[in-house]
């Protein structure tokens, strides 16, 4: 279970400062499926950020299991994105020279799983996001937004993480794919356990969880719903 | 894929700066080591030259090194007189001897005459009066070339008289002579240990006795080995022990016992040449007054080989230097290199380190990743500049030995005359029957030392020198990744 204690992340621009992130505070189920919506530029990849330890908050905490990000050394804080983090970038962030495969089984070789496994759950994962492994490029970045964005969420799920946070994890997707995605999302939320949060403008994607935030001027705020579903 | 092949691919990832930066490596290791060879090469010369007279003097008859010759020679008294000077750790007084081969020899009427007349004028016989000459049955183990011819020339035009017609009656440009040295220790003519190969020394060298010591090749042209017996005016000798002395010269001659020397030449107490050693090299300057004042200006000259190798040595030891420090401004600038090139490699994948670090890549992978790239890339360069150096070491080094110490071999070999500055370690002592001056010995041979330093790569040299690029490398490597990947990763991943 995460719980988000009044997160503050400000930011220096020129003589200005703003704060993308004032004082949120939130819990999540563990195994919930949540998305997070708001305008280009409200904060909520800010926000994701904070949570999945890549970056600091101004002040705050966010209380994983028990265990405040706050007060944990760098190495620990690796050691949480690798094994309990599956992070979807915005912008995909690949390794581009490295193919598929290889790029699916890093987050595995950090982890010290064996090569012949690593190999075995990289392909499984490729086929699960509607991929084919054999048949793609040596590099990734010869792929297309979508390839990539697939791949992304492939190596999101390699270390069977305790929570996935995906930006904009069918942006780049067709609807039919797109989909397939929020399916798979969903699925591992209710058969593995795991905590979801995504980041979407993408309404249908928005409808499908179990509950909705909405960032505003750096507060967030769920928005209620007539008929809750699971 | 593994960290060591993700390293390897991240090498090769683009084909055209990887080969540049290999090639510049390449070249500056190759200097690198090159210098390091040359260091070597030119620090075990100057060991070998100080080693091997770096402590000697050498005492001449007064006037023994003119053409005209003449003043007294020297006698045991002189060598006690030398002996007892302070720093002095030994005299050792040689008799040396030219051996005519008796077959051509006695043909001519100079045979025995010859040797009366010779020991008879005594030190008025040829440049310096040195060496009297002998009869033997050996035949010398030079044949005369041009060389040979010159030799006889200049001596028929330097001495005059009776050798003269000797010389061009009964040898027209025939063998050189064999020089028989007695020696009062087993050194050689310039006071260097002799390298006795097969069968023993002499054994007693102070008194009179019939066993020899022969040069290889002196000993193989005649077919002698030890306990071969051969003769030299009319006495038997016995081979006692086969020596090399490491030229051809040098082993073209036969070493007696100073007493037995001085018998057959009849000049009881005589001495061509003492060979002084001093106790250090700081004390040579000094000692080398205090021989010459002890003995007299008019009667002795004492000569100190160390004055000229003193400069040969320290021209060579500033070669030392300058190739020790271009072999640190080299693999300084082979460490500026892929210190440059990783720093550079590190900045364009910033991102990518915080990907690696995003998705949970502790810093010591990180950091394992681009030490082992920048190894790759100092490996090709090291095995590249390797064979570089392999093809440029032995020519850096004798350049820069023999651009630093021409001028020095030519003041040597002027010195030595004209013979020995043509005789590689011209082991002829005294040389005064080729018409030349006293000094040939040790000079000759240093200039042949100088100019023959050839460069060896030792294991241990290269394992150094590559050692060290590859700590460069790996520091190079190791700093900036790990300074990047203690970023958080949102900074780097959100990029300039
Ligand atoms: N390092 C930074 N320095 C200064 N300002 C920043 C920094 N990072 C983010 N911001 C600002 O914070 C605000 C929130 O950015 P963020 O990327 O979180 O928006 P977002 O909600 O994800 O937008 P989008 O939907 O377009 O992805 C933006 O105005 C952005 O300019
Ligand atoms: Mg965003």
């Amino acid at each position: 279970m995460i719980e988000v204690k009044d997160l503050v992340r400000q930011f220096k621009s020129g003589d200005r400062t703003i704060k993308p992130v004032n004082g949120v505070s939130f819990e999540l189920e563990k195994g919930s499926l949540s998305s997070i919506v708001g305008k280009s530029g409200s904060g909520k990849s800010t926000l994701l950020s904070l949570l999945g330890a890549l970056d600091k908050p101004t002040s705050g905490d966010v209380v994983v299991d028990g265990v405040s990000l706050a007060g944990l050394p760098d190495g620990k804080l690796t050691e949480y994105r690798r094994r309990d983090i599956g992070f979807v970038f915005q912008q995909f962030n690949l390794i581009p020279n490295l193919s598929a495969v290889d790029n699916v089984m890093l987050p595995m070789e950090f982890a010290g799983i064996r090569k012949a496994a690593r190999l075995k759950r990289a392909k499984e994962l490729l086929e699960q996001v509607q991929l084919d492994p054999e048949k793609h490029p040596r590099r990734t970045n010869r792929l297309s937004g979508g390839e990539q964005q697939r791949v992304a969420i492939a190596r999101a799920l390699a270390n069977e993480p305790k929570l996935i946070l995906a930006d904009e994890p069918t942006g780049n997707l067709d609807e039919q794919t797109g989909e397939h995605i929020i399916e798979l999302l969903s699925s591992l939320s209710r058969d593995h356990n795991t905590t979801i949060l995504v980041v979407t403008h993408d309404r249908s994607l928005a409808q499908k969880t179990e509950r909705c935030f909405r960032l505003q001027q750096g507060r967030l705020t769920e928005e209620v719903r007539s008929g809750s579903r699971r | 894929m593994s960290v060591l092949a993700r390293s390897v691919g991240n090498a090769f990832r683009n084909k055209i700066r990887t080969a540049a930066v290999v090639a510049v490596l390449a070249v500056a290791i190759g200097l690198a080591l090159s210098m390091l060879v040359a260091n070597q090469a030119v620090g075990s010369k100057v060991q070998e030259l100080n080693a091997s007279v770096g402590t000697t003097l050498t005492v001449n008859p007064a006037g023994g090194q003119g053409f005209e010759g003449g003043g007294e020679p020297l006698t045991t008294t002189e060598a006690q007189t030398a002996a007892s000077v302070a720093n002095v750790t030994s005299v050792v007084g040689t008799k040396a001897l030219r051996l005519q081969t008796a077959t051509t020899g006695t043909t001519s009427t100079t045979g025995t005459t010859g040797t009366t007349q010779q020991t008879g004028q005594g030190g008025g016989f040829g440049p310096g009066g040195q060496q009297a000459s002998v009869s033997t049955n050996l035949t010398a183990a030079i044949d005369a070339g041009t060389l040979g011819n010159r030799n006889n020339s200049s001596g028929t035009t330097g001495t005059s008289g009776t050798t003269g017609t000797n010389g061009t009656t009964t040898q027209p440009a025939r063998a050189l002579p064999i020089t028989a040295t007695g020696i009062g220790a087993e050194v050689d003519s310039t006071g260097k240990a002799l390298n006795i190969t097969s069968g023993t020394g002499l054994g007693d060298y102070t008194t009179a006795g019939d066993k020899a010591l022969v040069g290889t090749s002196l000993a193989t042209k005649n077919n002698l080995s030890v306990g071969s017996t051969f003769t030299i005016q009319d006495k038997t000798f016995t081979v006692a022990g086969i020596f090399d002395a490491g030229t051809a010269f040098g082993n073209n001659a036969v070493y007696v016992t100073l007493p037995e020397a001085q018998t057959l030449a009849a000049t009881p107490d005589e001495l061509s040449t003492m060979i002084v050693t001093v106790n250090s090299m700081e004390n040579v300057d000094s000692t080398k007054t205090a021989v010459q004042n002890a003995l007299g200006a008019d009667k002795a000259d004492v000569t100190q080989g160390q004055r000229n190798l003193e400069t040969a040595v320290s021209s060579l030891d500033s070669v030392k230097n300058i190739s020790l420090v271009a072999f640190i401004a080299a693999l300084a600038t082979a460490g500026i290199i892929i210190l440059l090139i990783m720093v550079m490699l590190v900045r364009e994948r910033r991102r990518e380190i915080g990907v690696l670090k995003a998705i949970g890549a502790p810093n010591r992978t990180i950091g394992l990743q681009f030490v082992l790239e920048s190894l790759v890339l100092v490996a090709m360069g090291s095995v590249v500049g390797a064979v570089i150096a392999s093809f440029a070491s032995g020519g850096i080094a004798s350049a820069l030995i023999s651009s630093n110490t021409s001028t020095t071999a030519a003041t040597t070999t002027q010195r030595g005359g004209g013979l020995a500055g043509a005789v590689p370690n011209g082991a002829v002592p005294g040389g005064g029957g080729f018409g030349g001056g006293g000094q040939g010995g040790p000079f000759g041979g240093a200039s042949q030392l100088l100019t023959s330093v050839t460069a060896s790569v030792s294991p241990g040299v290269l394992a150094a020198g590559i050692a060290a690029v590859f700590a460069v490398a790996i520091i190079g490597a190791l700093v900036p990744a790990l300074l990047t990947a203690r970023i958080r990763p949102i900074e780097v991943l959100r990029g300039e």
